[in-house]
């Protein structure tokens, strides 16, 4: 009988050694993040981005028209989910793996620009400047230097259903910017859609979930306020304007006039209760167009009216940079990039597909030949003119970030739980204070 | 000094000694401590680097004013001295312990109920079983996803049938104490099994002896529980209070998903607290790491509270 095969403790230990590396290379595919960042090389970029379907493929479509305009370069486009980009941004800054170019909404830029982690593009952007507001330009800007393009802007504006305005007696909808309902006349309909609305359906609700929290400024920005003093570096939100603001917004949950799962730090978001027909009116941003068209259908009836004002007309700067990392392999490569992607050609494409407004005031002027929608865009292209210089300033510091979590903790605090509008600012002022020292080293 | 040798029965080796021939026996514990810790090696290894190293870093990281990017600044207790002023911390402080009362004792005498019901035979006992460690197999984000569907106050299944019913929608997410309710109902959904599971192994080592005695002595079923099969547990229950009380302690992605912690504070517990102070947008990677090193203080407290208690029972 011949003896077993004997397997030595050297050849064990091998072949698990083996079996285990070959295991984890199986898993490689089930492990690896999509927001695992990559840097590029001489001839190649690599460009973090997210956003919807149309706005990933038309990214595609750019890069590699910037592949046709430049021969022998690469750009490999990573489209990753929203909620993922900045940790794998950040994770690749730490690590020096960041990808060369990315896409990042203003109020977070200011976290990057601020620690020197972008690509000082000043001299190549001039042409650009020349043709956009200050506002805008300001919003990529640090100290002087510009970290980044404004490729477009969003903002909101009210979606509303005129079939469940009309039956709630409601004929009269504003149809020029200086006719918007005051904030008064706004809760007047609002109440009469509460009071005419079906069980399960409410007036309205607004856009200000999660990292949107920052849209609780509009109000603010309404009333006259605003969360800094002039060099940022002190909170200004116990003054009346921020009052009256918070007064106004709590009203919205005190009177049932918001559904009560539209809360800042609420799970979903409330574009799906309205495209289910359970809203009759939507703060949204022009984002949320292409969607809308898409899961609505011709169900019912939508259209848009401009945002209530109170002492003056106000909306949030929404939409994105797009910037390159300091430490990017080929920074001319990257530079040339984001001044192909600035070029009044590639944003006007990016932003007809996508139903988003350019940053050029050239571009703005036109009528674009916007995907979807294009009847409502002339709202939001003009909520987009009460954007001044100082609002986009308070949203673009180094700490607004932090700020911007602390307004969604805090207002979910005073909207569900029953804290009361003084003890709320002040929670926040001194949140603002406190995280302000950055802004003192920025002035500094 | 001299060392005294074990005495030994006639023909009985020392062990250890049995096949070595004289001066070869350190040589074979050297040769058999390296296939040791050659084996140990892989997984020394990776405790090593993705626990140990980013244990002491955050450590460091909590006594430093330390952001995403550069290095950081040492501030000596200062993340400390806020720790212990915030009331945010606080309030996830008890949060974290409000969940684990409510989770830990449910998921195990729920897990016992089922191991008992299940342990007997009942007809397609099988299939039960599988039913009820099902959620283990699943991922607890989809159980948390899952849970989302059903606690949505506005468009959950929940309130569609407590509507239809005529009894009105339940405030699942905007009241604090029901979205706490929400988040420890799709917990025990997820636990009950696993600690049936592990009830219904021990179970096969009751002796049925013990048992029939009791019968003999005219215990009833409900005291052979009582007073035979779960003392004789209680090895089993002690592992699954202290896996239970860890894991709850750890609760992020039912928290995370369902109610973010809100509404307000209500549902944020340590973990998710860390995350958003560390990982969030403030990325406060030492005050995040102040939290979280607060909640390995905890859990180590406790676990060593249960140690101490069980070794005394056993004594």
């Amino acid at each position: 009988m011949p003896p077993p095969p004997s397997l030595s403790r050297r050849a064990l230990l091998g072949s698990a050694l083996g079996l285990g590396a070959y295991g984890l290379s199986g898993c490689a595919g089930l492990t690896e993040r999509v927001s695992s960042t990559s840097r590029g090389s001489r001839d190649t970029l690599t460009f973090q981005t997210y956003g919807t379907d149309v706005e990933g493929n038309i990214y595609d479509v750019l890069a590699r028209r910037f592949e046709e305009q430049n021969r022998g370069v690469t750009v490999d486009v990573t489209v990753v989910p929203f909620a993922e980009a900045s940790t794998g941004i950040d994770a690749g800054l730490v690590s020096g793996t960041a990808p060369d170019i990315f896409r990042v909404d203003y109020p977070t830029m200011g976290v990057y620009a601020s620690t020197g982690q972008l690509l000082d593009l000043e001299d190549s952007l001039d042409e650009l400047a020349g043709d956009s507001s200050k506002a805008f330009m300001d919003a990529v800007t640090d100290r002087g230097r510009v970290f980044g393009i404004p490729q477009h802007v969003d903002t909101s504006a009210l979606v509303y259903r005129p079939d469940v305005l009309r039956d709630a007696g409601i004929t009269s909808v504003p149809d020029r910017p200086e006719d918007a309902w005051s904030w008064e006349e706004f809760a007047q309909v609002a109440a009469t859609l509460r009071d005419a609305a079906p069980a399960g359906s409410s007036a309205f609700a607004v856009n200000w979930q999660a990292l949107g929290a920052f849209r609780w400024l509009n109000f603010l920005f309404q009333a006259g306020g605003h969360v800094y003093d002039e060099d940022r570096t002190r909170s200004l939100l116990t003054s009346a304007s921020a009052t009256r603001a918070l007064d106004f917004t709590k009203s919205f949950f005190d009177e049932g006039l918001v559904p009560q799962t539209s809360s800042t730090k609420a799970a979903t978001y409330p574009d799906a209760l309205f495209t289910s027909g359970s809203l009759a009116m939507l703060y949204a941003g022009n984002f949320l167009l292409p969607s809308f068209a898409d899961t609505i259908k011709d169900r019912f009836e939508y259209a848009v009216t401009y945002l209530p004002r109170d002492r003056r007309r106000a909306s949030e700067l929404g939409g994105n940079a797009l910037v390159a990392t300091k430490g990017a392999t080929n920074p001319e490569l990257a530079s040339e990039f984001l001044t192909f992607m600035a070029a009044p050609a590639q944003m006007k494409d990016f932003c007809e597909a996508s139903v988003l407004l350019p940053t050029r005031d050239s571009l703005l002027s036109q009528e674009l030949d916007f995907a979807v929608a294009a009847d409502l865009m002339p709202v939001y292209a003009d909520q987009v003119t009460t954007i001044e210089p100082r609002d986009v300033a308070d949203v673009t510091t180094a700490t607004f970030a932090e700020v911007n979590l602390s307004l969604a903790n805090e207002l979910e605090t005073c909207f569900l739980s029953g804290r009361g509008t003084a003890d709320t600012l002040q929670a926040l002022a001194e949140q603002v204070d406190e995280s302000a020292y950055l802004n003192r080293q920025d002035a500094s | 000094m001299t060392i005294e040798k074990t005495a030994l029965a006639p023909g009985q080796e020392a062990p250890g000694e049995q096949a070595t021939t004289p001066g070869t026996a350190p040589r074979s514990r050297l040769r058999d401590n390296r296939s040791a810790y050659s084996l140990l090696a892989p997984n020394l290894l990776l405790i090593g680097l993705f626990l140990l190293v980013p244990l002491v870093w955050s450590l460091l990281m909590a006594f430093q004013a330390k952001r995403s990017f550069g290095l950081g600044e040492w501030s000596g207790l200062t993340n400390l001295s806020r720790l212990l002023s915030d009331d945010v911390f606080w309030r996830a402080l008890l949060n974290t312990a409000i969940f684990t009362v409510a989770t830990v004792p449910l998921s195990v005498g729920l897990g016992l109920a089922l191991a008992l019901l299940m342990d007997k035979a009942l007809p397609g006992r099988g299939v039960f079983r599988t039913i009820v460690y099902l959620p283990i197999a699943v991922s607890s984000l989809v159980v948390s996803l899952v849970g989302l569907l059903l606690f949505d106050e506005s468009i959950g299944i929940l309130n569609g049938v407590l509507r239809d019913l005529g009894v009105g929608p339940v405030a699942w997410q905007s009241n604090g104490a029901l979205a706490m309710l929400s988040v420890v109902v799709m917990t025990l959904w997820t636990r009950v099994g696993f600690g049936m599971l592990v009830y219904l192994a021990a179970l096969q080592d009751v002796d049925s002896e013990v048992l029939e005695a009791a019968t003999m002595d005219g215990a009833g079923g409900l005291d052979r529980i009582r007073h035979v099969v779960v003392p004789w547990l209680r090895p089993t229950t002690f592992f699954l209070v202290v896996i239970n009380m860890i894991w709850s302690f750890q609760v992020f992605d039912v928290v995370y998903v369902m109610t973010n912690g809100g509404p307000g504070y209500s549902t944020t517990m340590l973990v998710t607290y860390a995350y958003d102070e560390g990982f969030g947008p403030s990325r406060n990677f030492g005050y995040g790491a102040t939290v979280g090193l607060v909640l390995l203080v905890i859990t180590l407290a406790i676990t060593a509270v249960q140690l101490r208690v069980n070794r005394r029972q056993e004594a």
